[in-house]
């Protein structure tokens, strides 16, 4: 076992969502100002005892979007003695490891995204988009001028990587099939969901080709949106109103990979597994312990590779796994006949939020307030959001 | 400030690339048509992408070295939708990545070229041609005929 003294010593005790939709013709920043004040007011709290910030970027000195020194400046907090951008599972690592190092002790994690204008067509004719685009601090052209520098920061090679699955382990696209179909009934409960009209496997397979083999059903939906968390001691949370939920075991996880996709280690070597073997060795719950699971999202090709680096079957092996798991009634995943995956629909269904979506639902459900929604009895969450080369954190949250 | 003879020429050449200290001797023999990859003059280690440092021996002696030009495809996707709504693709662009046979794993993002998209297969060999484009030219594959 490796060290973990962090153990259930932090707590999420306070959430805030805003509304998602392809088009909310909001900012960035207007949207993070929302999540912000909704998450500061469901832990009872004023801005003045935030003293530490994770905004929404890789760099720090990002402007005019979601970063930390914007929304310190628009909350009016007085004083923070940490901050830090942070992006897809890193963002809630960072915060965690902030508050449990007594860097700050009530912080706030804001994850703001919109529709950029490189994922989807409409959004590129948009003037505002465009603009925002070209002077973003991720993304802005892919590859420039040099083909071979396409693949940076991009979709692309998932889209081969996902053929490369297919060949190495002698698949078809059924576990991409059936993740996207899973994704969309549980988003179809959610009425914040952007995609909520039924898709069946075939519509999944007649779904428009981007990136042969991958369609545009395995891909999450850009829209406008925002999510916050507030994280502080489990000393502190006990004295609050809201019920803690708290943080048990994390990792990151990194490659020798670092940002040229063609570079792709395999199945072993990449961020997931790197994340969830960091995990696993920190955890004293394991997965028979977990009730709920949310593996990212943002391709399918994530979530498989995500489900197969938790643990829940050996490499290449989920196309068995999610047979044995499909309720073909409901359309829906349930592993070990018992776990649901991803409620609230993910990046597939509710929308493109970075996996900030995820951790704010997994955080609801351990609360136990979901209402219709509720899953029964869930103690405990394992959520993995990240990517196969950047910014995977894979975290167990319980009650 | 120390520049090199035709760095200006480089910088010119490849005005829409961000070409750094890093990188700029792959792009003069993109110029020349050589593929020139970092290699260890150490350790032979090859080193792509264009970083200054061996992670095998952690030698700075990154030498800019020819390549064969021989390969296999290890892994590609066809593009079949253009992010500028304003540009739609006439055909699929295919983007390759070519795993070289001078070191497992060393890899370029190209395209093959001379093969329709349905006849490609994970690991078949192919071999390093050039085409011209818009004035410049750039190294794609084609696919290695069997003797």
């Amino acid at each position: 076992m490796a060290r973990n003294p962090l153990k259930d010593q932090v707590a999420i005790v306070g959430i805030g969502s805003t509304p998602y939709s392809r088009d909310l013709g909001r900012s960035e920043l207007s949207l993070a100002l929302e999540a912000a004040v909704a998450a500061i007011r469901d832990a009872g709290i004023t801005p003045r005892e935030i003293d530490g910030i994770c905004g929404t970027g890789m760099t720090p000195l990002a402007m005019g979007g979601a970063g930390f020194l914007s929304l310190q400046g628009a909350l009016g907090i007085e004083a923070c003695t940490w901050g830090k951008n942070g992006w897809l599972g890193s963002a809630l690592v960072f915060t965690v490891e902030a508050v449990f190092s007594g860097l700050c002790d009530m912080a706030l994690l804001v994850q703001a995204n919109v529709r950029g204008a490189s994922m989807s067509r409409a959004a590129a004719r948009d003037p505002f988009r465009a603009r925002a685009a070209r002077y973003a601090d991720v993304g802005g052209d892919v590859g420039l001028g040099d083909f071979a520098k396409r693949w940076i920061h991009s979709g692309e090679p998932y889209a081969a990587i996902m053929r490369r699955y297919m060949h190495d382990f002698g698949v078809g696209k059924e576990a991409f099939a059936m993740m996207a179909v899973n994704c969309r009934n549980q988003g179809a409960a959610n009425p914040d969901a952007v995609l909520r009209h039924p898709l069946t496997l075939d519509d999944y397979h007649a779904s428009r080709m981007i990136w042969d083999p991958m369609q545009i059903a395995d891909m999450d939906v850009p829209c406008d949106c925002a999510e916050a968390l507030v994280i502080t001691t489990a000393e502190r949370a006990r004295d609050m109103d809201v019920k803690p939920v708290y943080v048990h075991a994390m990792s990151l996880g990194g490659t020798r990979i670092g940002e040229y996709y063609e570079n792709f280690g395999g199945w072993r070597d990449n961020s997931f597994q790197v994340a969830h073997r960091g995990l696993w060795e920190r955890s004293e719950l394991a997965l028979p312990d977990i009730d709920l699971f949310y593996p990212y999202d943002g391709y399918t090709m994530d979530a498989v590779a995500v489900t197969e680096a938790a643990g829940y079957c050996g490499i290449g092996e989920a196309t068995d796994l999610y047979r044995s798991s499909w309720d073909a009634g409901r359309g829906l995943l349930m592993l070990d006949g018992r776990v649901p995956v991803m409620t609230g629909g993910g990046g597939l269904s509710h929308g493109r939020a970075g996996g900030a979506n995820l951790y704010a639902e997994a955080a609801r459900q351990l609360r136990g307030d979901m209402g219709e929604r509720q899953v029964a009895g869930a103690g405990a969450a394992l959520v993995s959001i990240g990517s196969f080369f950047h910014d995977p954190s894979a975290v167990v949250l319980r009650a | 400030m120390t520049l090199a003879d035709d760095d200006d020429a480089v910088f010119a050449h490849f005005h829409d690339v961000h070409i750094d200290r890093d990188n700029i001797a792959h792009y003069r023999g993109l110029m020349r048509s050589r593929l020139l990859i970092n290699r260890c003059s150490d350790c032979g280690h090859w080193i792509y992408p264009h970083r200054p440092l061996c992670p095998e021996c952690l030698s700075m002696n990154a030498v800019p070295t020819e390549v064969s030009g021989l390969g296999r495809l290890y892994m590609w996707t066809l593009i079949h939708q253009s992010r500028d709504p304003d540009k739609p693709l006439a055909e699929p662009i295919l983007a390759a990545a070519i795993e070289l046979v001078e070191q497992p794993g060393l890899r370029y993002l190209s395209r093959v070229v001379g093969c329709p998209p349905e006849a490609l297969r994970h690991d078949m060999p192919v071999s390093l041609t050039w085409i011209e484009e818009a004035g410049r030219r750039w190294p794609v594959f084609v696919p290695l005929k069997a003797e």
